[in-house]
């Protein structure tokens, strides 16, 4: 199904967000885009979803743009405090959110763990720009290694949660994660089928998808802030999962498809706990 | 009305579920976890949730959520997790979100001793975030009792106030054993003083109005009412801005909805023996005020012209209270001295402030005594108050 751009936004989005503040050819966009047409896709209303966001380029561009109720927590919160409202919500609604690299990667990690142990139902979408870019440019932990940057100016020489065999989505797979999947804004159609799926699961789902950052990251590592050549590179470190070659730092795909084969966190919780108020026990 | 023999976490926990509470989140720290324990007994047996977070940042953030859903939430830590609480407090705060924690204050700093009583916290309560541009409210009870009444008033506050509130205890109330009396009705609730004010749901589209007014719902998710809240400076309808002129109606806000309104609590406060101008003024708050109004009370009979003020409400702080030309005595559960400092400010300029500092235990009676004797009489105390005498 193929929607106009302008249909999703005068359905789903604020008119007084869109355009977004974002820098000019960042692709942050077109993510944010492939998870509006994968809601589109799936039928979903406005009133289905409570949007959330938290800090940086992610947080701030994909913050109120969204219809319907949305919120956005403070730096690596957001897991956390989507496990409340999870409780609190009617389980049909969906908790979609929109965060950075830096949120759920580094100061977040903890908190994003323990939504995936728990299989709380909600859909992350990491959009990785490669870094901490709202605030400059700095390395971060899904950063390429070797890349310059503002923090890394002799190229970042840390193992991080891309390298060495050590990718942060096993981390997810082995804390409990029910979905995940990698995309980068160049795989389109295939990327919003994840999304979908990652919806669609009544658990914790987590789509990461890197995406270009001309102003920061481009224009320290790739010495230009031309979109055209940050898309590029993109494009020639990106492989679909299988297909990986040595210059491949991003495997897309799903990583890993167990919707719906756990208890979801907030129904076991009610389930539970309606038992014990009616019996005394488990 | 039911008696019990029982502990304030007891009595903290009832009075959450009169109250309405029905979601806990906590992470397990002495002498709060008695509390986590016994909501995690009590909760689910009224259709209630009890989660173990990660860490106190975490349960907050939890209690946060699930506020913003539309539960009455609460939190218990004691001060090495009230810290930690300092960045939820800061979004609760600026997202105007009622909660309620409760903080059973230790003697530190850091970790201390976990099972001894402390008053650390005194300003932490006032400051628990970053940033400034707000005011707290922090409600300080000395009995299982009283802690009993001030949980179910910080929850009638956060929810008119929308915004969380602090009741600051210390492991002697938590953990002691105590006469209880727990209303069994809402007729036997009145009686009791306690008040309850619903969860309302706010319909916006404005997120505040800028003005100091209360008593607006708080922003609850999944309505589709289209509210959003988030850490920026939020505009009236909630979006963000980068404009100082928003973050002024902001601030103003935070600030004077409460001190405009004060006096809905600022009532609690207790005066003993103030009637006939007392020469000296013994203040204090919490569990060291029983000792003190014991002290002050024979005091008293040995003809010594001694008053004693208790601060129930620490935040906003009663300067109204401090009116009286006297000389004061300030006495904590710390020896650095931190509601001395408030008194020394709120005093009449030329009126003498001394302190009476003790750590991980309680003052004694005689000692309480003998320091008021020397104030009076002008000469110089066995302890300087902020100085030991030996190391
Ligand atoms: S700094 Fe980079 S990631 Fe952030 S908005 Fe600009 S281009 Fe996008």
């Amino acid at each position: 199904m193929q929607y106009k751009s302008s249909e999703l936004t005068s359905k789903y989005l604020r008119s007084r967000k869109i355009p977004s503040t974002a820098c000019t050819g960042c692709g942050l966009g077109i993510n944010h885009k492939i998870v509006v047409q994968a809601i589109a896709e799936l039928g979903l209303e406005v009133a289905d979803i409570v949007w959330g966001t938290s800090i940086g380029c992610a947080g701030r561009q994909t913050f109120a743009t969204w219809k319907g109720d949305g919120f956005a927590g403070t730096h690596g919160r957001v897991y956390a405090i989507a496990r409340g409202l999870r409780i609190a919500l009617p389980p049909e609604k969906k908790i979609i959110l929109t965060v950075g690299d830096g949120d759920a990667f580094a100061i977040g990690l903890n908190h994003l763990i323990h939504a995936a142990r728990s299989n709380t139902d909600m859909t992350v979408i990491v959009n990785d720009n490669l870094g901490y870019q709202s605030t400059g440019g700095q390395y971060g932990w899904t950063t390429p290694q070797g890349s310059k940057t503002d923090s890394s100016p002799y190229g970042m020489f840390e193992q991080n949660l891309m390298s060495s065999g050590m990718d942060v989505m096993k981390i997810l797979k082995g804390a409990g994660a029910t979905f995940l999947a990698r995309h980068v804004p160049m795989d389109g159609a295939w990327a919003v089928a994840s999304v979908k799926k990652g919806i669609q699961n009544r658990g914790f789902s987590l789509i990461h998808m890197p995406f270009p950052c001309p102003t920061n990251f481009a224009s320290r590592e790739l010495g230009s802030r031309d979109p055209v050549n940050i898309y590029r590179w993109f494009k020639e470190h990106a492989a679909p999962l299988g297909q990986e070659k040595e210059s491949t730092i991003w495997a897309t795909g799903i990583w890993h498809d167990a919707s719906n084969t756990r208890p979801e966190f907030s129904q076991l919780v009610h389930e539970t706990v309606e038992k014990i108020r009616r019996t005394g026990s488990i | 009305m039911k008696r019990y023999l029982e502990t304030g976490n007891f009595a903290i926990t009832e009075a959450a579920i009169l109250a309405g509470c029905r979601f806990f989140a906590g992470y397990p720290i002495t002498p709060a976890t008695e509390l986590a324990e016994a909501m995690s007994q009590r909760l689910p047996q009224v259709g209630g949730i009890y989660l173990q977070a990660e860490d106190e940042c975490a349960a907050m953030h939890m209690c946060i959520g699930a506020s913003l859903g539309g539960y009455k939430a609460m939190t218990a830590t004691s001060g090495p997790g009230f810290i930690l609480y300092a960045d939820p407090y800061g979004w609760a705060l600026g997202c105007e979100t009622p909660l309620v924690i409760l903080n059973s204050g230790r003697v530190g700093p850091v970790s201390g001793i976990t099972g001894a009583p402390g008053q650390g916290e005194f300003y932490l309560t006032r400051y628990p975030t970053q940033g400034g541009n707000f005011e707290s409210i922090c409600l300080a009870p000395n009995s299982a009792q009283e802690v009993m009444a001030m949980t179910v008033e910080a929850f009638y506050l956060a929810e008119r106030f929308r915004m969380p509130v602090t009741v600051l205890a210390d492991q002697l109330i938590t953990d002691g054993f105590e006469d209880i009396s727990v209303p069994e009705n809402e007729d036997e609730m009145k009686e009791m003083g306690f008040r309850v004010w619903p969860r309302k749901i706010h319909q916006g589209p404005d997120f505040y109005p800028a003005t100091d007014e209360i008593d607006i719902p708080p922003v609850v998710l999944g309505h589709n009412t289209g509210a959003l809240c988030s850490d920026w400076t939020p505009t009236e309808e909630g979006y963000d801005i980068e404009e100082v002129e928003a973050h002024h109606k902001h601030a103003f806000r935070l600030i004077y909805k409460v001190r405009n309104h004060r006096e809905l609590f600022s009532h609690h406060n207790e005066k003993k023996f103030m009637g006939d101008d007392p020469d000296l003024i013994v203040v204090s708050y919490g569990t060291p005020s029983r000792v003190v109004n014991t002290a002050v009370a024979k005091a008293r009979e040995q003809g010594l012209k001694v008053g004693a003020l208790r601060l129930i409400n620490l935040w906003p702080f009663p300067d109204e209270l401090f009116n009286q030309k006297a000389k004061y005595l300030a006495v904590e559960l710390n020896w650095d001295g931190e509601l001395v400092r408030e008194v020394q400010r709120a005093a009449p300029d030329d009126s003498k402030v001394h302190f009476l500092g003790t750590c991980g235990d309680l003052p004694t009676i005689a000692d309480l005594i003998e320091t008021c004797e020397k104030i009076l009489k002008n000469e110089p105390l066995a302890r300087k108050g902020w100085v030991l005498e030996a190391w």
